[in-house]
């Protein structure tokens, strides 16, 4: 790993050219693709110091001939890649430089998780680079990763998402905020994860059988949001983003500035964002504005060569309107939502202002991170992190109390991290480690309501190895996981507390896989256990849910889950004009933890409302994610994707409650080859697509449909949005600027989709166009 | 070696970190969790309808548990053929072992409130004796009149936030009124003659 590291400070910063005092140094030079390792012809390559430029030759080499010695910064840009920026100090005799870059999402070379700081692994997953983030500023976390197959989200409005990976979502996947399991309230569906993406400069899905290594729960999908390291230069940097979007007049700005000194690295990362009233095709969605105000300072020193030091600090804050029209008083109310053309207590105009019933949410995270190498073969890894969240839900109240709460939950969360790893051999690694996680969860009974979600606090103590392996054309991995929670909870129940406390023991374990058959293609197969134990919503919560109309009820006989997953996956091309990536999953669950109408009616002073509890059944969840993509010239590009998917329920033989739906996606781009000259500028990179998404309707029971006795609610049709984007990047003096431009559903469909719950009660978004500006110095 | 050295010392953090999740009450949340006073509640609702000579007649229904736990308890009543009665509306939170008065907080957002009746049997109307301070009705008073002798309900319905202007509303059809329910309460009521 240290070796890898030296090589990349080498690369970087130590070797670069001639040395002399007038100005005849010569910089020489190849660029490769990181992924396949292949040179890249015709690639640009732009001193921003001297404003001079030249090509890379057929086999991808490079020669930049009279500097001076000194600092420079040098843009690479190239067809299909991400542009990229690289220091070089020039001072020595002239040296060849071997740079990387890098092919822009979902062109399959890139979505190899090889990360800089961790062995390869057996488990499947794909990556949305920095400018694939940079790009969709104007999304959350969740819609973001929805760009990978097999992940879609679920959603409460516009504003409020949460992703959904192979049909699990909530409490069966686990985020990871920069290393720390993020530990917010994510209890139902109308809860997004408090992380702002724009400090990331990389997300990754793992789409795997179980992801031992992070705390969470192990039955599947991990999200990695990582900012990296902070590259290692001494010159102040930055970047800034601004978009603006039609529907619903958001705009937001991310501001980034970064610097390497002698003494140490930092970098701070700034987002604001606000957005009023959103629009359907013929509505709009009064009161569906937000407001985001995020920061996050990361530091790095290296206090010698083995000892490496990171802290970390982010700040979330969000306000999040919610469609005033949802609130409604019982099950009368909400059959006439059902029938109303358009949701009550629509406007005709867009607003700014948020009011009830609202979300007020603020996680602030601080991490400290140290890492130790003991010799170039094993190092030791310390995390220690404390997390606070605060969420807080209005409703429209009687008697001037809406500015209060109607819940106001406060959670603390401790981390602390201890991992291993040696390179035994060459071809042999271990990775092993301890995890400790303490909760504490408050209601604030300023609220003068019952809490939905009792006070508890929870101990989490696990251990876990993971063996890895590469045997000639193999790569094998094994590993195993231990997780001791312990939960102690007091509740409010019939206005009495009654206290609970219990203690669960998960095992997980998953092998892997993977067969490099030739340098087109490659297979992989995982095989993983693991089980979750129910969480504190699921055993314990209790109330009336005025967003759902239903009365809740937590079932504390709930036993653990267990879920068997296993995964399939090929990917390769065809003389590299012709490349596929398809991921077949299989997962069966014992014990699946599901919540449904019971059927069964609650009297209370608003009429009668429906009792939802949680049940389990077996069940099982399997599909395919098909990514396929066509070079018709370097230019021109064709590409079609599926994501499939059946949810059922074993013991019952139909469909299981709340799985996303196939869908189908197909898209055309074309790149000019040469940059286009107006003036004196050059647009480089300039590229068009079009994208077109099929979802299909979803399958269910009339039992799953049914509300109450007299509301049955069938699942929307299925829709089709046709988007478009366009990019190019201009190289001004010392900066960079990138223009993008979007329009979303250009059709401006009428659609409702089946995991949106304000589809109760309105159509989705309509007709979207937003234009992006990053400049980059 | 060290290897095995550095595997030991994980194990035993990882027991050591275990056993302090083991240690009982220590652990507990602690203090207990504060049960709110629910003010927004309405727990009892009175409608007592006054003939011009006789006794009284009170309709009662009472969820001291509020949403969920135990069932209410409703009382109906019987009312008299061809008479009409003054009806008077009594909203309470008698939750907290005293007695709120929501009729008060009603009054006081009266123009965002308003009181739907209606009932099942023949001859049965009520109608509104108050006003907001729009001018339009609010239904906290009313006169309930009654035709030939019948057995069915009254029902009521409190709606926050309702269109007042909306077609009928004012006249008390609840049709077009929108809003949010805050009540919504039926009565086993028998017309005798």
């Amino acid at each position: 790993m240290l070796l890898s590291k030296l090589n990349f400070f080498l690369v970087l910063i130590l070797p670069l050219v001639g040395f002399s005092q007038n100005c005849e140094l010569t910089l020489t030079g190849s660029i490769k693709d990181i992924g396949t390792n292949e040179p890249i012809p015709y690639a640009t390559l732009f001193i921003n110091e001297t404003e001079t430029g030249t090509e890379t030759d057929a086999d991808g080499h490079f020669e930049l001939s009279k500097l001076c010695k000194g600092h420079y910064h040098i843009t690479l840009s190239h067809i299909g890649c991400e542009s990229k920026k690289v220091f070089i100090e020039l001072n020595e005799s002239t040296t060849d430089v071997n740079l990387t870059m890098k092919h822009s999402i979902h062109d399959l070379h890139d979505v190899v998780l090889t990360g800089k700081s961790a062995p390869p692994t057996t488990q499947i997953a794909e990556t949305l680079t920095e400018q694939h983030i940079s790009d969709n500023a104007n999304q959350s976390l969740a819609t973001m990763v929805e760009a990978i197959a097999g992940v879609s989200t679920i959603k409460n409005g516009s504003g409020i998402a949460k992703p959904v990976v192979h049909g699990l979502w909530g409490n069966r996947i686990n985020i990871l905020n920069n290393g720390v399991p993020q530990s917010g309230q994510q209890w139902g569906a109308d809860h997004s994860p408090e992380i702002d993406p724009l400090v990331a400069n990389k997300i990754t899905v793992v789409k795997g059988t179980a992801s031992l290594e992070y705390m969470g729960t192990n039955l599947g999908a991990s999200i990695l949001v990582e900012p990296e390291k902070i590259e290692k230069e001494p010159h102040l940097h930055g970047k800034a983003n601004y978009y603006f979007e039609s529907n619903g007049l958001s705009n937001g700005v991310n501001a980034q500035l970064q610097q390497y000194t002698k003494k140490i690295g930092w970098k701070v990362n700034g987002t604001f964002k606000k957005s009023a009233d959103k629009r359907t095709p013929d509505y709009f969605l009064t009161n569906t504005g937000t407001q985001e105000i995020n920061f996050a300072l990361q530091l790095e020193k290296e206090f010698s060569d083995k000892w490496h030091t990171d802290f970390y600090f982010s700040t979330f804050n969000t306000e999040l309107g919610i469609l005033e029209g949802t609130q409604i008083g019982n099950t009368t109310d909400l059959k006439k939502a059902f029938t109303e053309k358009e949701p009550q207590f629509t406007k005709n105009e867009a607003s700014f202002d948020i009011n009830p019933p609202k979300q007020q949410v603020n996680h602030h995270l601080v991490k400290l991170h140290s890492k130790y190498f003991i010799d170039f073969s094993q190092w030791l890894d310390v995390t220690v992190s404390a997390q606070l969240n605060n969420r807080e839900e209005f409703d429209k109240r009687r008697g001037g109390r809406s500015n209060l709460p109607v819940q106001s939950l406060d959670q603390f969360s401790l981390f602390f991290e201890t991992k291993y790893l040696n390179k035994i051999s060459p071809s042999l690694t271990l990775k092993t480690g301890v995890q400790f996680n303490y909760i504490n969860n408050q209601n604030d009974p300023i609220t003068s309501t019952l809490p939905l979600i009792p006070d508890y606090i929870s101990f989490k103590s696990s251990a876990y190895t993971v063996l890895s392996k590469k045997q000639g054309k193999s790569f094998f991995e094994l590993g195993a996981r231990y997780d001791n929670n312990i939960q102690n909870v007091a509740s409010v129940i019939n206005r009495r507390v009654e206290r609970f406390k219990n203690e669960f023991h998960n095992f997980s374990t998953s092998g892997g896989w993977v067969y490099t058959a030739t340098d087109h293609i490659s297979l992989s197969y995982n095989l993983g256990y693991a089980t979750r134990n129910p969480a504190i919503n699921e055993l314990y919560s209790f109330g009336l849910h005025q967003g759902v109309a239903g009365i809740e009820q937590g079932n504390n006989n709930l036993k653990t889950e267990k879920a068997l997953k296993t995964t399939l996956g090929i990917k390769g091309d065809v003389h590299e004009k012709f490349s596929f990536e398809a991921l077949a999953y299989f997962q069966k669950f014992d014990n699946y933890i599901f919540i449904q109408p019971r059927g069964e009616l609650r009297l209370t002073i608003r009429g009668a409302f429906p009792l939802f509890d949680y049940k389990q059944t077996d069940a099982q969840i399997y599909g395919l994610d098909v990514l396929t993509n066509y070079n018709i010239s370097p230019s021109f590009k064709l590409q079609a994707g599926l994501s499939y998917i059946i949810g059922e329920d074993t013991t019952k033989n139909e469909a299981l409650v709340f799985i996303p739906t196939t869908n189908f996606s197909g898209g055309l781009s074309y790149e000019f080859p040469k940059p286009i000259s107006i003036g004196k500028k050059q647009f480089e990179n300039f590229k068009l697509a079009l994208r077109n998404k099929y979802i299909t309707q979803s399958r269910t029971t009339a039992e799953q449909d049914r509300i109450s006795p007299e509301i049955t609610v069938t699942p929307p049709d299925a829709y089709n949005l046709l988007d478009f984007t366009t990019s190019t990047d201009i190289q001004l003096n010392k900066t960079r600027l990138r223009i993008t431009g979007k329009v979303t559903n250009i059709l401006n469909a009428t659609y409702r989709d089946y995991l949106n719950r304000q589809r109760y009660f309105a159509d989705d978004l309509g007709i979207n166009a937003s234009i992006g500006l990053q400049l980059t110095f | 070696m060290k290897m095995k050295k550095i595997a030991l010392a994980l194990c035993s953090l990882s027991i050591a970190f275990t056993s302090c999740g083991d240690d009982d009450d220590n652990n507990a949340v602690k203090p207990d969790p504060v049960v709110p006073n629910q003010e927004e509640v309405i727990t009892n609702i009175n409608f007592t309808l006054t003939p011009t000579t006789g006794t009284p007649v009170v309709l009662k229904f009472e969820d001291l548990d509020g949403d969920g736990g135990n069932a209410p308890t409703i009382t109906g009543g019987t009312l008299k053929a061809n008479t009409t009665y003054t009806g008077v509306l009594e909203l309470l939170n008698n939750q907290n072992g005293k007695s709120e008065n929501v009729t008060e907080e009603i009054i006081e957002e009266d123009e965002d409130h308003q009181l739907f009746y209606a009932s099942s049997i023949k001859g049965v109307t009520i109608a509104y004796t108050d006003k907001d301070a729009d001018n339009n009705p609010l239904g906290i008073t009313t006169t309930v009149t009654t035709g030939d002798a019948g057995m069915g309900n009254i029902n009521l319905k409190l709606r926050h936030q309702p269109n007042k202007s909306a077609e009928g509303v004012k006249e008390g059809k609840i049709g077009n009124a929108g809003g949010v329910t805050e009540a919504d309460v039926t009565f086993d009521i028998n017309v005798v003659e």
